[in-house]
């Protein structure tokens, strides 16, 4: 059995993800069982998939804790989930990333492989700019890596269950596919350090919530930030006016600035700015 | 202050004004509505100093009563029957939320046929959200026990809500003298609830919230802990108010002559009465019975169940409702509390009174004849069983 | 910095779980804006309830209490009751709700709050369905929107029936106070916020609240989206005090609705005659506006409703 965990961000296409999964091993004559865990239904919340693959019925119901395979739709989520928690030794990590293999570590060892899944959906058009739908490519690079089900069933599972755009997600699976880099890696000598406990939080009685969400971060929401450019600022504050996320602070001078622990380059401000001073650039 | 002549709806009203409620939120059914008809008056004539809220259901008088309490006021609403199933969802949310609260039942049938007679299946379908439930069995017992619930629930190791039954008639509508407690004697034994409010205005904080999977079982449990501290703690809060005001509520579980008897049978509610008298009676006839009244149905008194059928080869549980495929729901509690007990008694589940049915000296007199000569688990529907007692058609 | 023309204070934490661009963010920000601290907040599942973040985190700087989906009304009434039993009279109690738990599931709740006059704000946002569980209509989706229980496909234009008219079934219950706001319109937003601080009684805010997932348009769009709604008639700024109407964003002309429509999704299999069907509601919206600010810009006549500025009655007898 090949057990696969998926990390992505609500609107990332990860719940969709892990049904075309389904359907493509069906297709392949394998089973396979697929299924989201999701707190909230909300663009950019963190989500969960889970797919377990096998040629018998499968005869577990529950999350995967040692997967073979992890998927991270989203590289903001390397920063602040372990998303390799309990990743087997010798198993693989597919990252969409631009950058190659090696910038990300497998301390365990095993394989490491990126794909520029955003990129490659802003070119096919699948989603938007703001928020590209990386699923299909994904996919196509996670069949190209593991081989544990074929491309030719991926395209076909597309084909017939992606509403709307199914081309252009064929071609986006394709180019994942093509453009999918790996790496295999040793296990490193150095144990990795224990990772730190979470201190226990202080249960008051009650379902009480006194903590400010500001020390909650979104920075790794977004795929574009906001650049403003001073010689062109006139200082008139538009942008703090209208920004949802409350990201913006003034500098001594009255200038603003962006709080990039919480924009969420949504880029309402950017819009707004009277004399276009401010550029949505991609994040790196 | 001394006897007043109170129904079991008046002795309520008559809590909850001793109570100084300071929210009231409530909505007319039949045969709750002279709570709240009590209390209108109560507030218009400037007696009792409370803000009254006339909502247009049930469901928004629950939720009235829980923002008001997370605030910090107390609180009273009343209902019966329908108006408690449509208050189910916010039972949940009460007891979720920790705002202490009491409510008022008048026990009524469930409809459909519609039927407003005494009949327990509208608490009982509300076991499992989080309240403390109490079955007085007379109006002296309802106003005693609304006022040592206030002081229970606002403990700060309990804060879960309570619900405060009465049967439909038999108490609501029935005028008895009762023994009020003066009002100084109230304010001591039940000072104004510490304003310690879950929503502090002015501060940051959310009550309620959302969690996933990781926090969500603590809450639960939470609740579950609170609900283990309750029958130490009630025995605490009834022995003071023994104290006070000279009267013992008698704990979750009153037993009445049930040494070296063979059978016992356990009632809720108003039943208890005519239990008590039918067992002396059988007593004197030279038949070793005994009865108890089950006063608190949750949290599930089990110790004391336990310690009762140490000595006791025969148990019935009268109940008056029926849990659909299964059985009575206090017999089931009681098997379920006995399980494991070395040689545990047999347990029959009667069912009587349902819908109103009255059950009357006679009645009982069959139950524990039944009880005494068969080992049948039940359940028995006894008022079927009847050879053509008091039937009032509704 | 050029002087700031809302409160600079802000009482809605950043690190909210919001998806990038959401009008129902901008709307609590701003409300808070308005409100000032001694502000509590009861919501229902909503959004909202998911925006604040889950425990022990939260978005808001003054309480927040959530409540059942079906009973916003009502907790304010209950807040309120508390609060006067308890000498907090200052304080600002306020339901901020959806659509859907407003117009359709809340709609009884709302009522009995409006009915009792209980002295307190009631705001639903209106994001135009069911966001929070993934775009489903609700009465207030406007008429041929897509949703994802009123598909496009074949012979279905999305959603049949015309948009619920809350403020129409609000104002039945003469309110003190009901106002149109629009984020796209700060200035606009915190005054009717401030305005509506100082009244005692019944007050309700319609609030514009773009979605840009749900309504399928790019998220830095969502502000100029709500000035296009405003400016084509579709959503006008007006106000209501003791039965007084006056609109607070006046236009000459209004600007053509396909300028709205084409921008979103949920509207881009409109066809020509769907875009006229707009056109028309909207113009008769805007024209029927006009006619009852004029009808009603004399004081009307007493009738059983509290004469203006006087306190509502409150819904208790404590003296
Ligand atoms: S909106 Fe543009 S011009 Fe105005 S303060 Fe912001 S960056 Fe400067
Ligand atoms: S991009 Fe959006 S979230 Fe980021 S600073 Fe601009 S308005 Fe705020």
């Amino acid at each position: 059995m090949l057990e696969i965990r998926f990390h992505g961000r609500g609107g990332q296409g990860a719940v969709v993800a892990s049904e075309l999964l389904a359907q493509a091993v069906f297709f392949d004559g394998k089973v396979a069982q697929s299924f989201p865990f999701f707190g909230v239904e909300r663009r950019g919340a963190p989500v969960t998939a889970f797919t377990r693959i096998d040629d018998h019925p499968i005869e577990l119901r529950s999350f995967i804790e040692h997967p073979d395979v992890v998927v991270v739709l989203d590289p903001g989520l390397l920063r602040d989930t372990p998303v390799t928690g309990g990743l087997k030794p010798g198993g693989l990590l597919l990252v969409n990333s631009p950058q190659a293999p090696g910038a990300f570590s497998l301390p365990q060892g095993g394989t490491l492989a990126t794909v520029d899944a955003t990129r490659i959906a802003v070119g096919r058009k699948v989603g938007t700019a703001t928020m590209p739908v990386v699923n299909t490519a994904m996919l196509g690079a996670l069949a190209r890596v593991t081989g544990a089900f074929t491309e030719a069933s991926l395209e076909r599972a597309i084909v017939a269950f992606v509403p709307s755009h199914p081309e252009e997600n064929r071609a986006a699976a394709r180019d994942g596919a093509e453009s999918v880099r790996m790496e295999p890696v040793a296990p490193s000598s150095r144990p990795s350090p224990p990772s730190e406990e979470a201190a226990p939080l202080p249960f008051p009685e009650g379902p009480v919530a006194s903590l400010p969400s500001n020390i909650l971060h979104t920075s790794s929401w977004r795929t574009l930030r906001p650049v403003i450019d001073r010689d062109r600022c006139t200082r008139c504050n538009f942008c703090w006016e209208f920004c949802p996320d409350d990201a913006f602070d003034f500098d001594a001078e009255g200038f603003p600035v962006v709080k990039l622990l919480y924009c969420k380059g949504c880029g309402i401000c950017a819009t707004e700015c009277p004399p276009d001073a401010i550029q949505m650039v991609t994040e790196a | 202050m001394g006897f007043k002549v109170l129904s079991g709806n008046g002795a309520q009203a008559e809590a909850a004004r001793l109570a100084r409620v300071q929210v009231i939120a409530a909505y007319p059914i039949t045969p709750q509505t002279t709570i709240v008809e009590a209390l209108a008056d109560m507030v218009a004539s400037g007696e009792l100093k409370a803000q009254y809220v006339k909502v247009e259901s049930e469901h928004s008088a629950l939720q009235v009563c829980l923002s008001a309490a997370a605030l910090g006021a107390r609180t009273y609403s009343a209902t019966s029957s329908q108006g408690l199933l449509l208050m189910h969802e916010l039972l949940h949310w009460a007891s979720g939320q920790r705002t202490p609260m009491v409510l008022g039942v008048v026990n009524r049938a469930v409809a459909p046929p519609w039927n407003i007679g005494a009949d327990h299946a509208d608490t009982m379908s509300q076991r499992d959200t989080g309240w403390i439930q109490f079955y007085p069995e007379s109006n002296q017992e309802v106003l005693d026990t609304v006022l040592t619930a206030y002081r229970l629930v606002e403990d700060p190791e309990i804060r879960l809500p309570a619900m405060v039954t009465e049967d439909a008639f038999y108490l609501s509508h029935t005028f008895e003298p009762v023994d009020v407690p003066d009002p100084k004697v109230v304010d001591t034994f039940l000072p104004p609830k510490d304003a310690r409010a879950i929503l502090r205005p002015g501060v940051v904080s959310r009550l309620g919230s959302f969690t996933g999977p990781d926090h969500y079982v603590d809450f639960r449990h939470q609740v579950a802990e609170a609900m283990d501290r309750v029958l130490p703690k009630l025995q605490e809060v009834e022995s003071e108010y023994a104290r006070r005001s000279g009267r013992d509520l008698g704990g979750p579980l009153v037993g009445y002559r049930t040494e070296d008897a063979d059978a016992v049978l356990l009632t809720l509610g108003t039943i208890s009465t005519t239990a008590r008298g039918v067992v002396d009676e059988l007593r004197s006839s030279g038949q070793k019975v005994g009865m108890a009244k089950l006063r608190v149905f949750r949290p599930f008194p089990v110790e004391a169940v336990r310690a009762l059928a140490r000595d006791v080869s025969r148990l019935g549980v009268l109940d008056r409702s029926f849990t659909f495929g299964s059985s009575g729901p206090a017999a089931s509690e009681v098997r379920s509390a006995l399980y494991g007990v070395p040689s545990p008694p047999s347990v029959t589940s009667f069912l009587a009174g349902i819908g109103g049915r009255d059950v009357g000296p006679k009645d009982l007199h069959r139950v524990f004849q039944a009880l005494l000569s068969s080992r049948s688990t039940g359940p028995r529907w006894m008022d079927l069983e009847t050879d053509g007692g008091v039937v009032v058609h509704g | 910095m050029a002087k700031l023309t809302i409160p600079r204070e802000e009482l809605m934490y950043s690190g909210h779980a919001a998806c990038p661009g959401c009008g129902p963010a901008l709307a609590m920000r701003f409300l808070l804006k308005g409100l000032g601290p001694r502000t509590v907040v009861s919501v229902p599942a909503s959004c909202w309830s998911v925006i604040a973040t889950p425990y022990p985190t939260t978005a808001l700087g003054v309480g927040m209490l959530d409540n059942a989906i079906e009973a916003t009304g009502a907790s304010i009434s209950g807040l309120r009751a508390a609060a006067d039993a308890l000498g907090l009279e200052d304080l600002n109690v306020v339901g901020f709700a959806g659509d859907g738990g407003t117009a359709d599931i809340g709609l009884q709740s709302l009522s009995g709050m409006l009915e009792r006059r209980t002295d307190a704000l009631y705001v639903m946002y209106d994001n135009e369905a069911y966001m929070n569980t993934g775009v489903q209509r609700s009465s207030a989706t406007p008429q041929g929107a897509w949703t994802t229980t009123t598909p496009v496909a074949g012979e279905a234009r999305g959603k049949l029936e015309p948009k619920k008219d809350i403020m129409a079934i609000v104002l039945a219950h003469h309110p003190v106070y009901a106002a149109t706001l629009n984020p796209s319109f700060p200035e606009d937003f915190v005054r009717k916020v401030e305005r509506a601080r100082g009244m005692r009684g019944p007050r309700f805010f319609h609030v514009y609240a773009a979605c840009p997932p749900g309504w399928r348009y790019d998220s830095d769009q969502t502000i100029e989206l709500g000035k296009l709604a405003t400016y084509t008639g579709i959503f006008p700024l007006y106000e209501v005090e003791n039965g007084q109407l006056r609109i607070t964003r006046r236009m000459g002309q209004l600007k053509p609705v396909e300028d709205y429509l084409a921008a979103q999704g949920r509207f881009r299999h409109f066809s020509p005659e769907e875009v006229r069907q707009v056109k028309e509601q909207a113009e008769a919206r805007w024209a029927d506006l006009l006619a009852r600010e004029k009808a009603t810009s004399t004081p009307a006549p007493v009738r059983e409703v509290p004469p203006a500025g006087a306190p509502a009655p409150r819904p208790s007898a404590t003296t």
